[in-house]
């Protein structure tokens, strides 16, 4: 027993690092990193030059670059996962991985793994900003509370959109299918919240849209520095969903 | 096919059937492949071929029929199957953006070769294939053959029992082919080999047996020597001859040791106006005196010969003949 989980902790580290390097390798994930450099850096310089004169307007500045950056999250799991199986699909190395010794689950593991340090690090980026603010904005510096808990939600929503990607390459072998698979799902859970406020006359249909769209935990709750447990449980729970349904996808290898 | 199979069948297929939608891409399959054994699976595109390996090799599940490599059974543990295979799929799709030892260093992880026997594993494939010096190279820039090669170590790597190489020479120049068959054959004599290829002389000179396969069901399956022995006997004698269709037809087929006779009347022509020449393909089960017995048949009813010649059929002609019967 023990030996197989030695065997599947090994297979999905092995997969886990051909993929992070394979995202390297890639142009793609360069050109997703500048662009999100870019545009995140012009609102920074913007809201920098207009409103940080006086030192209470750190907390503004760092609100206004969080909010907008967040709008990446609609776009940037779809860009990273695209690939993931649609690519091997197409290029048909999947024969030569999936008839290696190796579980559908550890393949699908690895390659979530990878997907998810890798968002991780382009959201990391952003903490240069803030570290530019806490070294140039002395004496007031940035309040990192809200930092802290707004990555610790970024961490836990990518999950759900990362699995969600990559879910969507297993569908097809074409690149731009999946992408805009994905990409549709998250734009579903993310106008969920503008339903809700279509509906909100009736609070408890409200609330409900209100628990299932993504970014309503965010506005409330992350940027004032509150983790809820239950919103957690809302988006590991849509992951574990969304790898079970890719681990069956691998497996069922209908494809040709 | 068991001929040389005294110990045990390292590969059982038993009714093999696998569609993909409507279209039948095997119907049926049944063969084996003992110890030791390098089997040749031939067929024209399409026969199933790659199916066939394809669920071999545990990458997809056939529809009914019992598949086991290695004593394991393939749908129910395909883990164990996958770890006593070496597999070459059609194309050698692997990473172009790894580098040589990278891939290999990936592929040994996979296959479950602890990190002290990695190095040296990986050194033996490379040397095995004759690829040592591509080894720092990133795989996207190797050629066709190298590529191929980089493959055969892969399948080598966790020195597997069986080896299912599906169409390895298929894109190699003429060197590269006969130093991929030199590599097969110092490789077969170890392994349990089962190739696919249409090419009939690889399989002369790399095989001990050949199985045929034709629109989903195999259609002859033999030691390559019996197989070859059953060709050396059969020839083929071509007689133009000017006469009446039927009898000339009746006449030949009459005459001892003669299979089949085809007659081609597309080349009617002749030179004399008046006399139309027909072509005549008799083939004979024995080699014995083929072409005197049509002279004497074509004299003795008094009609005009103006060709007579002996065609050698190559394993070629009776692999179309096998294969075209079946259709």
């Amino acid at each position: 027993m023990s030996r197989t989980r030695l065997s599947a902790a090994t297979n999905t580290w092995a997969i886990f690092q051909r993929e992070f390097m394979a995202l390297f390798y890639s142009p793609i994930a360069y050109v997703v990193l500048f662009l999100f450099m870019i545009s995140n850096g012009w609102i920074f310089y913007y809201y920098c030059v207009n409103y940080a004169r006086d030192p209470q307007q750190i907390t503004l500045v760092i609100r206004s670059l969080f909010a907008f950056a967040f709008f990446w999250i609609l776009p940037l799991s779809p860009l990273l996962t695209m690939r993931l199986f649609s690519e091997e699909k197409r290029t048909g190395t999947i024969e030569v991985l999936m008839t290696a010794p190796v579980r559908a689950a550890e393949v699908v593991c690895g390659k979530f793994l990878a997907t998810q340090l890798f968002y991780m690090l382009i959201w990391s980026s952003l903490l240069l900003f803030v570290l530019m603010l806490e070294v140039l904005g002395k004496p007031a510096g940035p309040d990192w509370g809200p930092i802290k808990s707004m990555y610790f939600g970024l961490f836990f929503l990518g999950c759900m959109t990362n699995s969600l990607g990559l879910l969507a390459s297993t569908f097809s072998r074409n690149q731009l299918v999946a992408a805009v698979l994905s990409l549709s799902g998250n734009l579903l859970f993310f106008s969920l919240l503008f339903l809700g406020w279509i509906y909100r006359e009736t609070p408890e249909l409200q609330r409900l849209f209100h628990y299932l769209s993504f970014q309503a935990h965010f506005s409330s709750e992350y940027i004032g520095g509150v983790v809820e447990l239950r919103y957690i449980v809302f988006y590991l729970g849509f992951t574990s969903l969304f790898l079970f349904l890719s681990i069956n996808m691998v497996n069922g290898r209908k494809w040709r | 096919m068991n001929s040389l199979a005294e110990s045990r069948n390292l590969i059982e297929v038993d009714g093999l059937v696998k569609s993909y939608g409507p279209v039948k891409a095997l119907q049926g399959i049944s063969f084996s492949v003992g110890e030791g054994e390098v089997l040749g699976f031939l067929g024209p595109n399409g026969a199933g071929k790659s199916t066939t390996l394809r669920i071999l090799a545990g990458f997809m599940p056939g529809d009914s029929g019992r598949v086991s490599v290695n004593g394991f059974d393939v749908g129910e543990d395909s883990l164990a199957v996958r770890n006593s295979i070496g597999y070459l799929p059609e194309g050698v799709p692997i990473y172009p953006d790894m580098r040589v030892g990278e891939y290999l260093g990936f592929r040994a992880r996979l296959k479950g070769i602890s990190r002290a026997d990695r190095k040296g594993r990986i050194g033996a494939a490379l040397e095995e294939t004759q690829t040592v010096d591509v080894a720092g190279r990133m795989i996207g820039t190797l050629s066709r053959g190298y590529r191929q090669r980089i493959g055969l170590a892969d399948a080598l790597l966790g020195e597997p029992p069986v080896l299912i190489l599906d169409e390895p020479t298929v894109g190699l120049d003429p060197e590269q082919v006969r130093q991929f068959r030199s590599l097969l054959q110092e490789v077969g004599r170890s392994r349990t080999v089962i190739l696919s290829t249409h090419i009939l002389s690889e399989v002369e000179l790399v095989c001990s047996s050949a199985a045929i396969i034709s629109g989903g069901r195999l259609v002859a399956g033999d030691t390559v020597e019996n197989l070859k022995g059953s060709l050396a006997d059969r020839i083929c004698v071509v007689a133009e001859v000017s006469g009446p269709h039927k009898a000339v037809s009746a006449a030949f087929e009459a005459l001892p040791g003669v299979s089949r006779v085809e007659t081609d009347r597309s080349e009617d022509a002749g030179d004399d106006p008046g006399v139309v020449y027909c072509r005549y393909r008799v083939f004979f089960n024995d080699a014995g005196q083929g072409a005197e017995t049509i002279f004497d048949a074509v004299s003795s009813g008094g009609w005009r010969l103006r060709q007579l010649a002996a065609e050698e059929l190559s394993l070629e002609d009776v692999f179309l003949d096998i294969v075209g019967g079946e259709e």
